[in-house]
């Protein structure tokens, strides 16, 4: 009897402590999101990373065939890649795409940022958002499809000007570095304003008037005064702009033709067109070095700019 | 108005002209009553009538709504549970695990899709719709986990507390107190992974098995043959619509 009865006190006992155990609830409330993500994102990095060193062959084992490890690491994916031409092509070109939309972007995006948030009333306000907004309920793909639908050599827009004797024969963008470009920017233009608009509105613009006040040129209160406030909105904006733009592959294949060829692109092929094995290899390793730079590239921002990065 | 404020004005206008210009021009060509996809030569209704008869569509987008929505539920359900752990609990080290959980948002999506990919085959896991979901989750569940954590930290624990003295358990507190008040947040959650889920096309096209289309995924077999179809117009025009409505319905229920 009175072991009995003791039992059933230490299982409540037990419960009860449970229910207060932080280090418990800690791990009941961890586990199943990591797991999620050490299982199926931080080990595929490793994975690919072993993958772009020749780590994994494939082998029939007992009739069936598998990856089998193999634990000595090779070099001749990468470089084969840091010695080809077309590569660092591909390379100098994801550079230079991103660089001009995240410059493109942020030249529009300002001034429609400051306008926004310091001259327009409450009410124009939440319309121009809306509007701002409404786009991108539509695909990606549909929206770059539209961009494209337009400067067509055959599209309205060529027919447009050439009827009004601007040009003398159709529109020839499409299918050059400034079809993708103009698309890129119109594409990233909203990962650039947001940020630049979310800290612009929190910009007093008593300052603004107290440097005038004080004298100042309306060109020395832009860089003195509103550029060194918004400045981790501009920094904001440019990882979001030009982190993914470097991996843009979409659009150069829809409206860039053959020459334009960036990595996203290259690993795009490596993956889709080519596959296992080799394809696989190569396009680890693609993937590997665009991480690289991306990392590097930041880090060179940050030593250049300064500053602090404010997302939300 | 001072000339500055006025050429703001105007440049201001004009850059929403021209973000509106090709949707413009895709609306109106998806009324148009000729195959021309250079003028305009009277009304229609033809491309909404093969539109509706295109069963390849309809499915993709019925795959892409039931796929947003399974990923709705997981990665709000692993966010939510994160996020509670971080804020509330504060494990040692809780900087540390906060950028890691934030790493896949920063990470550019076709280098997620590729390394997933290399892991299953390798790992030998089949490509399913269930290995669609998972990539979704794993982009999903950290931005759930962002949105919600900001939420948590902005408001302090006196709501609960209060509960707590008058009697309320943990599990009445947290379904009674603290879920009401994280609503916005958990709405504001579920509102942005949809979003993205539902337009998602690169770790879909990478992650799928052959023949399981979404509409994103539909779109891209159709659009990079160079193949330009005004029934997609029609298809965009409703999407446009669609979302007016949506985005009207959601402003009337916020003012209420």
């Amino acid at each position: 009897m009175a072991e009995g009865a003791d039992s059933v006190v230490s299982l409540e006992g037990l419960i009860g402590r449970l229910r207060r155990s932080r280090r418990l609830k800690l791990i009941l409330f961890l586990s199943p999101g990591l797991t999620v993500l050490i299982i199926f994102f931080f080990s595929p990095f490793i994975f690919s990373l072993l993958f772009s060193l020749g780590m994994f062959t494939k082998t029939v084992v007992d009739g069936v065939s598998r990856w089998v490890f193999i634990p000595y690491p090779e070099l001749e994916y990468y470089s084969s890649f840091l010695t080809s031409k077309s590569t660092l092509n591909s390379v100098f070109q994801s550079i230079y795409y991103a660089s001009v939309t995240t410059l493109g972007t942020l030249l529009l995006s300002f001034p429609m940022a400051y306008y926004m948030a310091l001259k327009m009333d409450r009410g124009t306000k939440n319309i121009a958002l809306f509007l701002i907004f409404l786009p991108f309920w539509i695909n990606f793909l549909i929206r770059v499809y539209a961009i494209k639908f337009i400067i067509h050599p055959d599209g309205p827009l060529s027919f447009l000007l050439v009827s009004i004797g601007v040009l003398d024969e159709g529109l020839r963008i499409l299918g050059t570095d400034i079809a993708v470009l103009i698309t890129m920017v119109y594409s990233y233009m909203i990962f650039m304003l947001l940020p630049v608009y979310g800290v612009m509105e929190k910009l007093n613009r008593e300052y603004i008037e107290a440097a005038y006040t004080l004298g100042a040129t309306p060109l020395k209160t832009l860089l003195r005064v509103t550029i060194p406030i918004v400045k981790p909105g501009i920094i904001a904006g440019s990882l979001l702009v030009f982190i993914p733009a470097m991996g843009e592959f979409i659009i150069p294949i829809m409206v860039g033709g053959g020459r334009s060829y960036p990595i996203g692109r290259l690993i795009y092929d490596q993956f889709i067109r080519i596959g296992p094995p080799l394809g696989f290899a190569y396009g680890s390793a693609a993937a590997m070095v665009y991480i690289v730079l991306i990392v590097v590239s930041t880090y060179l921002y940050f030593r250049f700019v300064g500053g602090e990065v404010r997302l939300v | 108005m001072r000339l500055g404020d006025k050429l703001l004005k105007l440049f201001f206008w004009l850059m929403m002209v021209v973000i509106y210009i090709p949707i413009g021009v895709m609306i109106l060509f998806s009324f148009n009553s000729s195959r021309s996809k250079t003028y305009f030569e009277g009304f229609s209704l033809q491309y909404y009538e093969s539109l509706i008869t295109n069963s390849r569509i309809w499915e993709s987008f019925y795959n892409s709504i039931w796929v947003a929505i399974v990923v709705i539920v997981i990665s709000l359900a692993l966010g939510i549970l994160m996020a509670f752990a971080v804020t509330r609990y504060r494990p040692r080290g809780s900087t540390l695990l906060d950028s890691l959980i934030m790493v896949p948002i920063i990470i550019p999506e076709i280098v997620e899709a590729v390394t997933l990919v290399v892991f299953l085959v390798v790992v030998g896991i089949p490509l399913s719709p269930l290995t669609v979901i998972i990539g979704h989750v794993t982009f999903d569940a950290p931005l759930a986990y962002l949105i919600i954590k900001a939420r948590l930290q902005g408001w302090n624990k006196e709501y609960e507390e209060a509960a707590m003295t008058l009697g309320a358990d943990e599990i009445t507190t947290f379904f009674k107190v603290t879920l009401p008040l994280l609503m916005p947040a958990i709405l504001a959650a579920a509102f942005l992974t949809f979003i993205w889920s539902y337009d998602d096309f690169i770790k879909t096209f990478f992650t799928r098995p052959t023949g399981f289309e979404t509409l994103p995924v539909y779109l891209w077999t159709y659009l990079a043959r160079g193949r330009v179809e005004l029934d997609i117009n029609a298809l965009s025009t409703l999407i446009i619509a669609i979302a007016i409505l949506f985005t009207y319905f959601r402003m009337r229920v916020v003012r209420e």
